[in-house]
Protein backbone atom coordinates (compact mmCIF):
# COMPACT_ATOMS: atom_id res chain seq x y z
CA UNK A 1 0.00 0.00 0.00
CA UNK A 2 1.57 3.47 -1.01
CA UNK A 3 1.93 5.73 1.94
CA UNK A 4 1.36 9.39 2.56
CA UNK A 5 3.15 10.98 5.17
CA UNK A 6 0.66 14.09 6.49
CA UNK A 7 2.85 17.16 8.05
CA UNK A 8 -0.08 18.93 10.28
CA UNK A 9 0.99 22.01 12.03
CA UNK A 10 -2.18 23.53 13.62
CA UNK A 11 -2.18 23.96 17.47
CA UNK A 12 -5.94 24.50 17.87
CA UNK A 13 -8.65 21.23 17.09
CA UNK A 14 -11.88 23.38 15.93
CA UNK A 15 -9.79 25.62 13.59
CA UNK A 16 -10.82 25.33 9.33
CA UNK A 17 -7.16 23.83 9.26
CA UNK A 18 -7.51 21.25 11.30
CA UNK A 19 -11.05 20.50 9.58
CA UNK A 20 -9.42 20.38 6.61
CA UNK A 21 -6.35 17.93 7.91
CA UNK A 22 -9.23 15.45 9.01
CA UNK A 23 -10.86 15.57 5.27
CA UNK A 24 -7.28 15.37 3.82
CA UNK A 25 -6.81 11.57 5.88
CA UNK A 26 -10.29 10.63 5.99
CA UNK A 27 -10.11 10.75 2.14
CA UNK A 28 -6.74 9.56 1.27
CA UNK A 29 -7.28 6.70 3.73
CA UNK A 30 -10.39 6.20 1.77
CA UNK A 31 -8.93 5.88 -1.77
CA UNK A 32 -6.14 3.29 -0.32
CA UNK A 33 -3.35 5.23 0.98
CA UNK A 34 -1.66 4.38 4.23
CA UNK A 35 -1.41 7.48 5.93
CA UNK A 36 1.43 8.60 8.37
CA UNK A 37 -0.44 11.55 9.95
CA UNK A 38 2.04 13.26 11.78
CA UNK A 39 0.68 16.28 13.69
CA UNK A 40 3.94 18.53 14.90
CA UNK A 41 1.75 20.20 18.08
CA UNK A 42 0.44 16.73 19.18
CA UNK A 43 4.00 15.35 18.92
CA UNK A 44 5.25 18.63 20.45
CA UNK A 45 8.05 18.50 17.79
CA UNK A 46 10.77 21.13 18.64
CA UNK A 47 11.23 23.38 15.76
CA UNK A 48 15.02 25.05 16.94
CA UNK A 49 17.82 24.11 14.91
CA UNK A 50 20.32 23.76 17.70
CA UNK A 51 23.64 25.12 17.64
CA UNK A 52 25.23 21.50 17.10
CA UNK A 53 22.92 20.80 14.74
CA UNK A 54 24.26 23.66 12.80
CA UNK A 55 28.03 22.75 13.24
CA UNK A 56 26.84 19.21 11.94
CA UNK A 57 24.62 20.44 9.72
CA UNK A 58 27.00 19.35 6.25
CA UNK A 59 27.86 16.51 7.74
CA UNK A 60 25.87 14.22 6.78
CA UNK A 61 27.02 10.92 8.03
CA UNK A 62 25.65 12.66 11.61
CA UNK A 63 23.38 15.20 10.79
CA UNK A 64 19.90 13.04 11.15
CA UNK A 65 20.96 11.47 14.33
CA UNK A 66 18.92 13.75 16.85
CA UNK A 67 15.50 13.80 14.40
CA UNK A 68 16.20 10.03 12.60
CA UNK A 69 12.67 9.10 13.20
CA UNK A 70 11.55 12.00 11.02
CA UNK A 71 13.74 11.33 8.68
CA UNK A 72 13.06 7.74 8.07
CA UNK A 73 9.09 8.71 7.99
CA UNK A 74 10.29 10.93 4.99
CA UNK A 75 12.43 8.23 3.30
CA UNK A 76 9.04 6.00 3.81
CA UNK A 77 6.71 8.10 2.19
CA UNK A 78 5.35 8.06 -1.19
CA UNK A 79 3.30 11.17 -1.20
CA UNK A 80 3.92 14.45 1.09
CA UNK A 81 0.92 16.46 2.26
CA UNK A 82 1.72 19.50 4.05
CA UNK A 83 -1.41 21.08 6.04
CA UNK A 84 -1.10 24.29 7.31
CA UNK A 85 -2.23 28.08 8.41
CA UNK A 86 -0.44 30.78 7.12
CA UNK A 87 1.11 33.21 9.87
CA UNK A 88 3.01 36.59 8.58
CA UNK A 89 3.36 35.78 5.23
CA UNK A 90 5.31 32.01 6.30
CA UNK A 91 4.99 28.79 7.85
CA UNK A 92 4.21 28.42 11.49
CA UNK A 93 7.51 28.22 13.06
CA UNK A 94 6.64 24.40 14.31
CA UNK A 95 6.75 23.77 10.13
CA UNK A 96 9.89 25.91 9.07
CA UNK A 97 11.56 24.15 11.86
CA UNK A 98 10.96 20.61 10.00
CA UNK A 99 12.63 22.37 6.92
CA UNK A 100 15.33 23.60 8.97
CA UNK A 101 16.00 20.29 11.22
CA UNK A 102 14.62 17.31 9.11
CA UNK A 103 14.92 18.30 5.52
CA UNK A 104 18.81 18.20 5.69
CA UNK A 105 21.26 17.59 3.17
CA UNK A 106 22.08 14.19 2.37
CA UNK A 107 18.14 13.86 3.20
CA UNK A 108 16.10 16.19 1.13
CA UNK A 109 18.82 17.55 -1.20
CA UNK A 110 22.86 17.82 -1.59
CA UNK A 111 24.23 21.37 -2.06
CA UNK A 112 27.43 21.48 -3.38
CA UNK A 113 29.09 24.67 -4.09
CA UNK A 114 25.50 26.22 -4.38
CA UNK A 115 24.35 24.06 -6.23
CA UNK A 116 21.24 21.17 -5.68
CA UNK A 117 20.64 17.93 -6.34
CA UNK A 118 17.28 15.83 -4.97
CA UNK A 119 17.53 13.17 -2.89
CA UNK A 120 13.66 11.87 -2.19
CA UNK A 121 13.34 10.10 -5.02
CA UNK A 122 11.02 8.21 -3.24
CA UNK A 123 8.14 11.19 -2.72
CA UNK A 124 5.80 11.41 -6.26
CA UNK A 125 3.11 13.79 -5.33
CA UNK A 126 3.28 16.47 -2.67
CA UNK A 127 0.47 19.17 -1.93
CA UNK A 128 0.09 21.66 0.56
CA UNK A 129 -3.85 22.59 1.93
CA UNK A 130 -3.47 26.34 4.27
CA UNK A 131 -5.22 28.57 5.13
CA UNK A 132 -4.34 32.51 4.88
CA UNK A 133 -6.07 35.50 6.74
CA UNK A 134 -4.38 37.68 4.22
CA UNK A 135 -6.25 38.61 0.93
CA UNK A 136 -4.99 37.00 -2.00
CA UNK A 137 -4.44 40.57 -2.66
CA UNK A 138 -1.99 41.09 0.15
CA UNK A 139 -0.61 37.71 -0.47
CA UNK A 140 0.56 38.66 -3.82
CA UNK A 141 1.70 41.95 -2.79
CA UNK A 142 3.72 40.44 -0.12
CA UNK A 143 4.81 38.26 -2.82
CA UNK A 144 3.29 35.08 -0.96
CA UNK A 145 6.30 33.48 0.21
CA UNK A 146 4.89 30.41 1.77
CA UNK A 147 3.75 29.36 -2.28
CA UNK A 148 6.97 30.25 -3.68
CA UNK A 149 8.64 27.67 -1.21
CA UNK A 150 6.48 24.62 -1.61
CA UNK A 151 5.97 25.30 -5.69
CA UNK A 152 9.69 25.98 -6.07
CA UNK A 153 12.06 25.33 -3.10
CA UNK A 154 9.91 22.15 -2.38
CA UNK A 155 9.01 21.12 -5.74
CA UNK A 156 12.72 21.60 -6.80
CA UNK A 157 14.31 19.45 -4.33
CA UNK A 158 11.86 16.66 -4.84
CA UNK A 159 11.12 16.68 -8.42
CA UNK A 160 7.24 15.04 -7.86
CA UNK A 161 4.72 13.96 -10.73
CA UNK A 162 2.24 16.09 -9.55
CA UNK A 163 1.79 18.75 -7.07
CA UNK A 164 -1.16 20.82 -6.15
CA UNK A 165 -1.33 23.91 -3.86
CA UNK A 166 -5.18 24.60 -2.23
CA UNK A 167 -5.26 27.37 -0.30
CA UNK A 168 -8.45 29.18 1.07
CA UNK A 169 -7.48 33.26 1.66
CA UNK A 170 -9.13 35.84 3.50
CA UNK A 171 -10.19 33.62 6.80
CA UNK A 172 -10.82 36.79 8.53
CA UNK A 173 -13.59 37.43 6.55
CA UNK A 174 -14.69 33.67 5.35
CA UNK A 175 -18.61 32.86 5.99
CA UNK A 176 -19.71 28.92 7.00
CA UNK A 177 -20.55 28.29 3.14
CA UNK A 178 -17.10 29.30 2.59
CA UNK A 179 -15.79 26.80 4.97
CA UNK A 180 -17.98 24.00 2.99
CA UNK A 181 -16.82 25.00 0.19
CA UNK A 182 -13.22 24.61 0.58
CA UNK A 183 -13.63 21.50 2.64
CA UNK A 184 -14.77 20.28 -0.45
CA UNK A 185 -12.24 21.47 -2.53
CA UNK A 186 -10.03 19.88 -0.23
CA UNK A 187 -12.21 16.13 -0.56
CA UNK A 188 -12.17 16.72 -4.64
CA UNK A 189 -8.55 17.29 -4.63
CA UNK A 190 -7.54 14.31 -2.44
CA UNK A 191 -9.78 11.87 -3.99
CA UNK A 192 -7.97 12.77 -7.69
CA UNK A 193 -4.57 12.51 -5.71
CA UNK B 1 16.42 57.02 16.68
CA UNK B 2 15.26 54.10 18.23
CA UNK B 3 16.81 50.79 16.74
CA UNK B 4 15.58 47.58 17.92
CA UNK B 5 17.81 44.63 16.67
CA UNK B 6 16.45 41.21 16.20
CA UNK B 7 19.10 38.92 16.22
CA UNK B 8 19.02 35.47 15.10
CA UNK B 9 21.66 32.93 15.14
CA UNK B 10 22.57 29.86 17.13
CA UNK B 11 26.22 29.90 17.45
CA UNK B 12 28.65 33.00 18.97
CA UNK B 13 31.38 33.61 16.14
CA UNK B 14 29.21 32.99 13.50
CA UNK B 15 29.76 35.64 10.32
CA UNK B 16 26.21 36.42 11.66
CA UNK B 17 27.52 37.56 14.80
CA UNK B 18 29.85 39.88 13.32
CA UNK B 19 27.39 41.57 11.11
CA UNK B 20 25.72 41.35 14.32
CA UNK B 21 28.62 44.03 15.75
CA UNK B 22 28.98 45.88 12.52
CA UNK B 23 25.55 46.92 12.93
CA UNK B 24 25.38 47.72 16.41
CA UNK B 25 28.60 49.69 16.17
CA UNK B 26 27.43 51.77 13.20
CA UNK B 27 23.84 52.42 14.78
CA UNK B 28 25.59 53.45 17.72
CA UNK B 29 27.74 55.73 15.99
CA UNK B 30 25.39 58.06 14.48
CA UNK B 31 23.97 57.89 18.34
CA UNK B 32 20.79 55.71 18.00
CA UNK B 33 19.87 54.01 21.22
CA UNK B 34 19.59 50.53 20.25
CA UNK B 35 18.01 47.36 21.89
CA UNK B 36 19.21 44.09 20.96
CA UNK B 37 16.65 40.31 21.24
CA UNK B 38 19.19 37.80 21.09
CA UNK B 39 16.77 35.01 19.85
CA UNK B 40 18.76 31.74 20.70
CA UNK B 41 20.48 34.17 23.33
CA UNK B 42 17.16 34.41 25.65
CA UNK B 43 15.89 31.16 24.72
CA UNK B 44 12.76 32.41 23.11
CA UNK B 45 9.99 29.92 22.33
CA UNK B 46 8.91 30.39 19.05
CA UNK B 47 5.74 27.91 18.92
CA UNK B 48 2.47 29.67 19.35
CA UNK B 49 0.68 28.18 21.87
CA UNK B 50 -2.96 26.56 21.21
CA UNK B 51 -4.10 28.92 23.88
CA UNK B 52 -1.97 31.83 22.35
CA UNK B 53 -4.32 30.92 19.15
CA UNK B 54 -7.48 31.12 20.46
CA UNK B 55 -6.98 34.39 22.48
CA UNK B 56 -4.93 35.37 19.24
CA UNK B 57 -8.02 38.35 19.22
CA UNK B 58 -8.00 39.53 22.52
CA UNK B 59 -6.18 42.39 22.87
CA UNK B 60 -4.02 43.52 25.29
CA UNK B 61 -4.42 39.91 27.07
CA UNK B 62 -2.76 38.74 23.74
CA UNK B 63 0.30 40.30 24.20
CA UNK B 64 1.07 39.27 28.32
CA UNK B 65 3.17 36.12 27.12
CA UNK B 66 5.65 38.44 24.83
CA UNK B 67 5.38 41.14 26.86
CA UNK B 68 8.79 42.26 26.72
CA UNK B 69 9.31 41.59 23.09
CA UNK B 70 5.90 43.51 22.67
CA UNK B 71 7.60 46.35 24.31
CA UNK B 72 10.38 47.42 22.72
CA UNK B 73 8.33 46.76 19.56
CA UNK B 74 6.30 49.45 20.49
CA UNK B 75 9.37 51.53 21.84
CA UNK B 76 11.37 51.35 18.43
CA UNK B 77 11.89 53.40 15.34
CA UNK B 78 13.96 51.15 13.49
CA UNK B 79 13.44 47.19 13.05
CA UNK B 80 16.49 45.36 12.19
CA UNK B 81 16.37 41.53 11.57
CA UNK B 82 19.84 39.74 11.19
CA UNK B 83 19.56 35.92 10.67
CA UNK B 84 20.94 32.60 8.82
CA UNK B 85 18.79 31.92 5.56
CA UNK B 86 17.61 28.69 5.80
CA UNK B 87 15.25 26.99 3.48
CA UNK B 88 15.34 29.98 1.43
CA UNK B 89 13.51 31.35 4.94
CA UNK B 90 13.72 32.71 8.60
CA UNK B 91 14.96 30.31 10.78
CA UNK B 92 12.04 29.31 12.86
CA UNK B 93 13.18 30.60 15.55
CA UNK B 94 12.82 33.84 14.17
CA UNK B 95 9.69 32.77 12.37
CA UNK B 96 8.49 32.16 15.69
CA UNK B 97 9.19 35.75 16.71
CA UNK B 98 6.73 37.22 14.16
CA UNK B 99 4.12 35.18 14.93
CA UNK B 100 4.23 35.27 18.40
CA UNK B 101 5.18 39.04 18.80
CA UNK B 102 4.14 40.47 15.82
CA UNK B 103 0.46 40.34 16.91
CA UNK B 104 -3.37 42.07 16.71
CA UNK B 105 -3.23 45.04 18.52
CA UNK B 106 0.87 45.18 18.25
CA UNK B 107 1.53 44.59 14.28
CA UNK B 108 -1.80 45.08 12.83
CA UNK B 109 -5.58 46.08 13.16
CA UNK B 110 -8.12 42.55 12.58
CA UNK B 111 -10.68 43.97 10.45
CA UNK B 112 -14.18 44.96 12.03
CA UNK B 113 -16.58 44.37 10.00
CA UNK B 114 -17.36 42.12 6.42
CA UNK B 115 -15.28 42.64 3.84
CA UNK B 116 -12.35 44.35 5.40
CA UNK B 117 -9.10 44.01 5.61
CA UNK B 118 -6.05 43.51 7.52
CA UNK B 119 -4.85 46.57 8.28
CA UNK B 120 -1.24 48.13 9.24
CA UNK B 121 -0.07 48.74 12.75
CA UNK B 122 3.45 49.71 13.06
CA UNK B 123 3.38 53.36 11.42
CA UNK B 124 5.50 54.57 14.23
CA UNK B 125 8.39 52.08 12.61
CA UNK B 126 10.12 54.22 9.85
CA UNK B 127 13.29 51.89 8.57
CA UNK B 128 13.67 48.43 7.87
CA UNK B 129 16.71 46.88 7.80
CA UNK B 130 17.47 43.04 7.02
CA UNK B 131 21.26 41.43 6.76
CA UNK B 132 21.17 37.30 6.36
CA UNK B 133 23.14 34.89 4.78
CA UNK B 134 22.42 32.66 2.48
CA UNK B 135 24.07 28.91 1.82
CA UNK B 136 22.79 29.01 -1.64
CA UNK B 137 23.67 31.18 -4.58
CA UNK B 138 22.21 34.09 -6.11
CA UNK B 139 20.96 32.94 -8.45
CA UNK B 140 18.90 30.32 -6.85
CA UNK B 141 17.84 32.21 -4.34
CA UNK B 142 16.36 34.32 -7.18
CA UNK B 143 14.97 31.05 -8.86
CA UNK B 144 13.10 30.42 -5.90
CA UNK B 145 11.89 34.06 -5.30
CA UNK B 146 13.80 34.85 -1.85
CA UNK B 147 10.72 33.98 0.36
CA UNK B 148 12.68 34.43 3.67
CA UNK B 149 13.23 38.04 2.14
CA UNK B 150 9.91 38.75 1.17
CA UNK B 151 8.19 37.45 4.21
CA UNK B 152 10.18 40.58 6.10
CA UNK B 153 10.80 43.24 3.48
CA UNK B 154 7.65 43.08 1.98
CA UNK B 155 5.12 40.82 4.43
CA UNK B 156 6.45 43.24 7.88
CA UNK B 157 7.19 45.90 5.28
CA UNK B 158 3.22 46.34 4.95
CA UNK B 159 3.09 46.90 8.37
CA UNK B 160 5.49 50.11 8.99
CA UNK B 161 4.89 53.78 8.11
CA UNK B 162 4.23 54.51 4.39
CA UNK B 163 8.14 55.46 2.28
CA UNK B 164 10.00 53.09 5.16
CA UNK B 165 13.68 53.44 4.00
CA UNK B 166 14.40 50.11 3.90
CA UNK B 167 17.94 48.14 3.20
CA UNK B 168 18.81 44.65 2.37
CA UNK B 169 22.00 42.91 2.52
CA UNK B 170 22.91 39.04 1.33
CA UNK B 171 25.98 37.36 1.57
CA UNK B 172 25.37 34.23 -0.64
CA UNK B 173 27.50 30.92 -0.87
CA UNK B 174 28.36 31.22 2.79
CA UNK B 175 29.75 27.37 3.03
CA UNK B 176 32.47 28.05 0.42
CA UNK B 177 32.91 32.15 1.21
CA UNK B 178 36.53 33.80 1.85
CA UNK B 179 37.88 35.81 4.26
CA UNK B 180 38.09 39.17 1.75
CA UNK B 181 34.84 38.96 0.13
CA UNK B 182 33.44 38.60 4.46
CA UNK B 183 35.11 42.20 5.15
CA UNK B 184 33.97 43.28 1.61
CA UNK B 185 30.41 42.57 2.90
CA UNK B 186 30.57 43.96 6.57
CA UNK B 187 31.60 47.17 5.01
CA UNK B 188 28.89 46.57 3.30
CA UNK B 189 26.36 46.38 5.89
CA UNK B 190 27.84 49.27 7.33
CA UNK B 191 27.07 51.36 4.42
CA UNK B 192 23.27 50.02 4.85
CA UNK B 193 23.19 51.13 7.74
CA UNK B 194 24.60 54.66 7.01
CA UNK B 195 21.62 54.87 4.68
CA UNK B 196 19.37 54.03 7.32
CA UNK B 197 20.12 56.28 9.55
CA UNK B 198 20.62 59.50 7.30
CA UNK B 199 19.16 62.52 7.86
CA UNK B 200 15.51 61.12 8.48
CA UNK B 201 13.90 63.12 11.82
CA UNK B 202 12.78 60.55 14.29
CA UNK B 203 8.93 60.02 15.08
CA UNK B 204 7.79 60.63 18.42
CA UNK B 205 7.64 57.89 20.80
CA UNK B 206 4.00 55.61 20.44
CA UNK B 207 1.51 56.38 22.68
CA UNK B 208 0.68 53.55 25.19
CA UNK B 209 -1.76 50.55 22.91
CA UNK B 210 -5.76 52.14 22.71
CA UNK B 211 -7.47 49.23 24.71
Amino acid sequence: MARAFVLYAHPVPDSLNAAAHRVVVETLEGRGWEVDDCDLYAEKFDPVLSRKEREDYHDTAINTAPVQPYVDRLREAEAFILCHPVWNFGYPAILKGFFDRVMLPGVAFDLQEGKLSACLDNIRKIAAVTTYGATPMRAFLAGDPPKRLFKRAVWGTIRPEKMRYIAQYDMNNITPDGCVAFLNRVRKEMEAF
Amino acid sequence: MRALVVYCHPREGSFSAAVRDTVIDRLEASGAQVRLHDLYGQGFQPVLTGDEWSGYLACPANQVPVADQVADVAWCDTLIFIYPTWWYGLPAMLKGWLDRVLLPGVAFIMPKAAGETIRPGLHHISRLGVFTTCGASRWLTFLVGAPGKRTLMRGVGLLLAPRTRKVFAAHYLMDSAKAPALKAHLAKVARQIDKLTGNRPAAAPREAQPQ
